[in-house]
């Protein structure tokens, strides 16, 4: 399945609206998260969640989409997230992120690829290539604060497994056609 | 609920509640309550300002982080300043505790405040948290760092000194950002002079009441950030302009060094 202009821009902003809502969600928990070690993680992620972002936001101004145009996932996709950003302890946040989030958005993104095309559609492809790059990394600090705070926090393995579960039964989650009307295009 | 949205009183002024700390950390309320030591570059005493250091630091990350939290409908150029804020108060929190276990300290080994934090947060606009953390107390830490790395550097500690000679660069970043945006959302929106100038106000009183004399010196630590000195070229790297730091200046009491001092 090929997509289509339009519908390239609506991923894109779907997954601008998730970025966002990933670089709020870290936000809101730096201060209310004890452990320093994942306050500065959650802190270095911050600007990368912002930046992956900027870059998708950029780019839905080139599919002649508004800048920074954003759109919110379908609500069953939503809702999980909602759900996710709720946790209150420190390692629930951790696997939310760093188990759940991050994975079930690199096969999204990864979904993406596979369906547009790598030479029409490649400075998409190059933002998304950063994206998953950056995401192996964060991963990989991830695990180095996780080894660090081993003795402290108590990860429940199950938990993760479930909401992993609970993401991936999720198929569609981008919203076609129903967003605000794309700028450029009403002037074509 | 908000994390700037929980309060705690201190000596009758009305603050936000502290940040979430772990239980090894001891939160001061009072200048009083902080470790004070006769020789101020002896061993304890320097791990006390790296371990004091860190903890400002995690503040700024959360004060950063609460301003992107708190504020979702601001300018998406000044949210990814924020962003990029938090990215460099990470870092500075790492630094400083790897330095910090380096010459044998620990989380906890001091007491810690959170005076940035609870001053800051009691501001309901971005405008006024970017005059009182990144205007006021970073650009005063700018002041700091400029006379803190020679010190350093004079007892040896090269590693250290090099530590902050970067933070202090981030610090002009994140100084000169909030001076531009301030003066932008004011232009927009005349009405937020008066927040800022309120928050200004609140921070004075709160200062007051938190900062006590201390025993070796009988100054507060306000009186003793004057006498270190203003950190002018780095001031103006952060894009505060002539009128502003001669003001500054005049209020450290070193109005002869400016030149409507002179005329005086």
């Amino acid at each position: 399945m090929g997509l289509i202009l339009r519908e390239k821009a609506e991923y894109l902003a779907t997954f601008r609206w998730l970025e966002v809502f990933l670089m709020e969600t870290l936000a809101r928990w730096v201060p209310t998260t004890p452990e320093m070690e994942v306050k500065v993680l959650m802190g270095r992620h911050i600007w990368d969640a912002a930046q992956h972002a900027d870059a998708l936001g950029k780019r839905t101004f080139e599919l002649r989409a508004p800048l920074h145009y954003t759109l919110a996932p379908l609500p069953p996709h939503l809702n999980t997230m909602n759900e996710l950003a709720s946790v209150e302890d420190t390692a629930g946040r951790f696997q939310a992120v760093y188990d759940v989030i991050l994975p079930g958005l690199a096969a999204r993104y990864q979904q993406y690829l596979q369906n547009s095309d790598s030479l029409l559609d490649e400075p998409s492809f190059r933002v998304i290539e950063g994206i998953l790059n950056d995401y192996a990394r964060m991963r990989k600090e991830s695990d180095e604060v996780r080894a660090e705070l081993v003795e402290t926090l108590v990860f429940d393995p199950g938990r993760a497994e479930r909401w992993s579960r609970q993401e991936n039964e999720i198929s569609e989650f981008v919203l076609h056609g129903g967003g605000s009307t794309l700028a450029r295009e009403a002037t074509v | 609920m908000s994390a700037s949205a929980k309060r705690k009183t201190v000596q009758g002024i009305t603050l936000c509640a502290d940040p979430a700390r772990e239980r090894c950390f001891r939160v001061a309320q009072l200048d009083s309550e902080m470790q004070k030591f006769e020789n101020a570059m002896s061993e304890d005493a320097r791990r006390e300002r790296l371990h004091r250091h860190m903890n400002n630091e995690t503040g700024a990350l959360e004060i950063a982080a609460q301003c992107l939290a708190d504020f979702p409908e601001s300018p998406w150029e000044l949210r990814m300043q924020l962003a990029r804020q938090a990215f460099d108060e990470s870092r500075h929190v790492h630094a400083l505790h790897q330095r910090l276990r380096q010459l044998g300290g620990y989380k906890g080994e001091f007491p810690i405040g959170n005076f940035e934090w609870a001053v800051t947060n009691m501001c309901d606009t971005l405008a006024a948290r970017l005059a009182i953390q990144n205007r006021t107390f970073e650009a005063g830490q700018m002041d700091l760092l400029g006379t803190l790395r020679q010190i350093w550097r004079s007892v040896g500690d090269e590693r250290t000194a090099e530590v902050l000679e970067h933070i202090l660069a981030d610090e002009i970043n994140h100084v000169r950002f909030a001076n531009q945006w301030i003066r932008k959302l004011v232009q927009a929106d005349r009405r937020l002079l008066l927040k800022v100038a309120c928050a200004v106000r609140f921070l004075a009183d709160a200062n007051s009441a938190i900062s006590e004399p201390t025993a070796n010196s009988g100054e507060t630590s306000a009186q003793q950030h004057k006498k270190i000195g203003i950190n002018v070229e780095d001031r103006r790297h952060a894009d505060f302009n002539d009128d502003e730091i001669n003001e500054i200046l005049r209020q450290a009491g070193m109005s002869s060094l400016t030149g409507a001092g002179a005329q005086a």
